[in-house]
């Protein structure tokens, strides 16, 4: 069972269309210049946040960096999905808030920056965001029950920003895109239970292996 | 539109006989009637002409087929918008809806009647029947040979072939006892010439149907109404934004103002019809103090319950592949051991990765280890939902924000709670979906509470003082208003609202033509 290479396979499929491909490959070199969207100190906390929210260790090999962050910060000044929650701030106010917030109640809970917590502490503070147990009561930060609102679209971006990587879907054996290519479109003809068809990929992420090996 | 005859155009100094807001299930088959009958027509569309070619599975760039003017969602289970109820784009919603398209059932049409409990509509099924049987022929839609919960009716294409989910679906409602079917589905199982369009290839089973259809297998209103209105003289223009209604000195509407391309432009018009959905419709009127002597403008928001559970399997799934709904059963549409009124339909669940993620993360708070390997665990999952009855309830709404939009319109706050009928039917329904997902050996089952769609909001009724339009769509504040879409549904039902919001244009265009 081979590591995904840089180039996932699925991208050189013909059951891929030119422009399914244009916009998986675009994300698999992204500028790492400046922020586009959130303060410094903002990105520099969400950069510290998305490993102990999801680590995706057992997914890609370690030399592999999808640069999440990057690319959420990207899509927070990208066009989003046409609605909010009434009682957040517009999305790109709404993450920068809620991060900071987060770094406030880090400093006063513990007396260090987010960046400079241990990875079980950040885990907590998360948690406790999640339960609607932090936030903060002034300008420019979020209280508890925005928070938990945010934190749900914290999940939603990241989640948004991991299945549709290609490097992702290759090494969870993901067929999604593949529906066909500009000129023949294929589609799938197999659709039950255990049918892969020759040109879906097998899975390769490790915490797969085991799975993968009894088909 | 590939296959079209060169457009007409009109001046915006005609006076076109009819002007439509919105290009989706509510405005097309309206404008391909009225166009057929010899009327002038003009369709605005604020979202661009898509080619079906040109439609992506991937997710995010397929956004764009959501409207992504901003909303406001508030109340206690504030709506998520875009994917399931909002397009945008010559076609509308349709252009990324399921197709799954069962008939409103007979008794939903009298819910209050039935139960005392929320509203009748000013008709029964008998009076849409012919306009749904004209709808399935005229656009495609596939079904079982044999519908269990109506023998008499027919479908023109086969069912595409079950997937993993339906396969499950079936083995659940067997080990329960409950009937089950392969569902009416929009879409076609062998290539045909669509009149006035041209060739449409049959589904591939890409299992994309959310994303655009590439093929023309699914029927929309791109390939089947607006290529007919255009056949007889209608003209689409996409990229128009509408947002001022004008009238004379007797409050008569004498044309809409919109804008294109950053542009200004005024088209008058004899009547408009405003197909622009339940929650654009009433942010017209309510922007322009429209139509509103009832007070109803904005009012009774609906949604439908769609509770969904989802299960791993030990077989490979691969959640994406085939047509994503297929196997439903109606046998909840009256429980026996119901403690609501109304009922939901239920149907198997495929998906696509990113949409099942984002289900998955905001239904849950694991992180971690765990959390990653909850979306490893994608290519093992399948899914049911359900489509049930939300009664009219007055705290849920549609109003304007104080924030406005880049046009320097207030935004739409939208306000969604469930109250104790949509409770108890999730809470049932959550109970069934996870017996049946445990009879066929699924693990770490899941219960989302979410809803879907969008209803209500402009009534459709007998009475002036309680309602925005009269039972045939036109309002009772100025007679050459109509609208045409979802918003009018007095109540919710639990059939997915594309079907019918397509039986009321064609009789709301044949009241018009009476006129």
């Amino acid at each position: 069972m081979s590591h995904p290479p840089d180039r996932p396979e699925i991208l050189d499929s013909d059951h891929l269309s030119t422009r399914t491909r244009e916009i998986l490959t675009s994300r698999l070199s992204v500028s790492t210049a400046q922020p586009r969207t959130l303060s410094l100190r903002a990105y520099a906390i969400l950069d510290a946040l998305l490993p102990v929210l999801l680590p995706l260790d057992e997914i890609l090999p370690d030399s592999t960096d999808i640069a999440m962050t990057v690319r959420i910060d990207a899509a927070l000044s990208g066009p989003r999905d046409g609605w909010r929650f009434a009682d957040l701030p517009p999305d790109a106010e709404a993450w920068e808030s809620a991060l900071l917030t987060l770094d406030d109640v880090a400093a006063e809970q513990h007396g260090l920056a987010f960046i400079h917590l241990a990875p079980d502490l950040r885990g907590a503070l998360l948690d406790a965001v999640m339960d609607g147990q932090i936030g903060l009561e002034h300008d420019g930060r979020l209280t508890a029950s925005q928070m938990k609102r945010w934190s749900g679209d914290l999940r939603g971006e990241v989640v948004d920003c991991i299945m549709s990587d290609p490097r992702i879907q290759q090494a969870l054996g993901i067929s999604s895109s593949l529906t066909g290519g500009d000129t023949v479109f294929q589609g799938f003809t197999n659709v039950g239970p255990d049918s892969r068809e020759s040109f879906e990929p097998k899975a390769t992420a490790p915490l797969l292996q085991m799975a993968d090996s009894s088909e | 539109m590939s296959n079209s005859p060169l457009m007409k155009t009109f001046a915006e100094t005609d006076i076109v006989d009819a002007l439509i807001i919105g290009s989706g299930a509510g405005g097309a088959p309206l404008a391909a009637e009225l166009a057929r009958n010899g009327k002038s027509v003009v369709v605005l569309e604020a979202g661009p002409a898509f080619p079906a070619t040109g439609h992506t599975p991937d997710e995010v760039a397929a956004r764009e087929l959501y409207w992504l003017h901003e909303r406001l969602s508030a109340g206690t289970n504030p709506q998520a918008f875009g994917g399931n109820n909002s397009g945008t784009g010559l076609g509308g919603s349709m252009l990324h809806y399921g197709a799954f398209m069962p008939r409103m059932d007979a008794r939903d049409f009298h819910l209050h009647t039935e139960t005392g409990k929320g509203v009748d509509w000013p008709f029964g099924l008998d009076e849409l029947l012919p306009y749904i049987e004209r709808v399935e022929s005229f656009i495609g839609v596939s079904g079982p040979a044999h519908y269990p919960w109506d023998p008499e009716r027919r479908y023109a294409y086969p069912p595409p072939p079950a997937n993993s989910a339906a396969l499950k679906m079936r083995e659940g409602c067997d080990a329960l006892g409950l009937r089950h079917a392969d569902g009416p589905a929009a879409l076609i199982t062998r290539d045909i010439e669509q009149p006035h369009f041209g060739t449409r290839h049959a589904c591939a089973n890409c299992g994309a149907c959310h994303q655009g259809c590439r093929n023309g297998a699914k029927s929309g209103t791109d390939n089947t109404w607006l290529p007919m209105a255009v056949a007889y003289g209608a003209e689409l223009r996409p990229g128009c934004f509408a947002h001022t209604i004008e009238r004379d000195s007797s409050g008569r509407v004498t044309g809409v103002v919109y804008r294109q391309n950053g542009v200004e432009h005024r088209q008058k018009c004899a009547s408009l019809v405003l197909a622009a959905g339940a929650v654009e419709t009433p942010r017209l009127l309510l922007t322009n103090g429209l139509a509103n002597n009832s007070g109803q403008v904005g009012q009774n928001y609906m949604t439908h319950v769609s509770t969904q559970v989802w299960g791993e399997f030990d077989e490979d799934i691969r959640p994406n592949r085939g047509y994503p709904s297929l196997t439903i059963t109606e046998d909840m549409m009256r429980p026996k051991d119901a403690d609501f009124v109304g009922g939901y339909l239920v149907q198997s669940l495929g998906m696509m990765p990113a949409t099942w993620g984002q289900n998955l993360a905001r239904s849950t708070t694991t992180r971690g280890p765990a959390f990653a390997r909850a979306l490893a665990g994608y290519n093992r999952s399948a899914g049911m939902g359900i489509n049930g009855e939300c009664l009219p309830r007055p705290e849920n709404r549609v109003t304007l924000s104080d924030e406005k939009d880049a046009f320097g319109i207030p935004k739409p706050l939208i306000e969604h709670s469930y109250g104790p009928n949509e409770w108890a039917m999730h809470h049932h329904a959550a109970r069934l979906l996870t017996q049946m997902w445990e009879a066929v050996g699924a693990k770490d089952i899941r219960v989302i509470d979410r809803a879907a769609h969008m209803i209500g909001t402009c009534r459709m009724g007998t009475d002036a003082d309680s309602n925005v339009v009269n039972p045939v769509g036109r309002s009772f504040d100025i007679d050459n208003l109509w609208i045409s879409d979802h918003s009018i549904f007095p109540s919710a039902a639990a059939a997915n609202p594309a079907l019918a919001i397509m039986a009321l244009s064609l009789r709301t265009a044949e009241a018009m033509l009476k006129v």
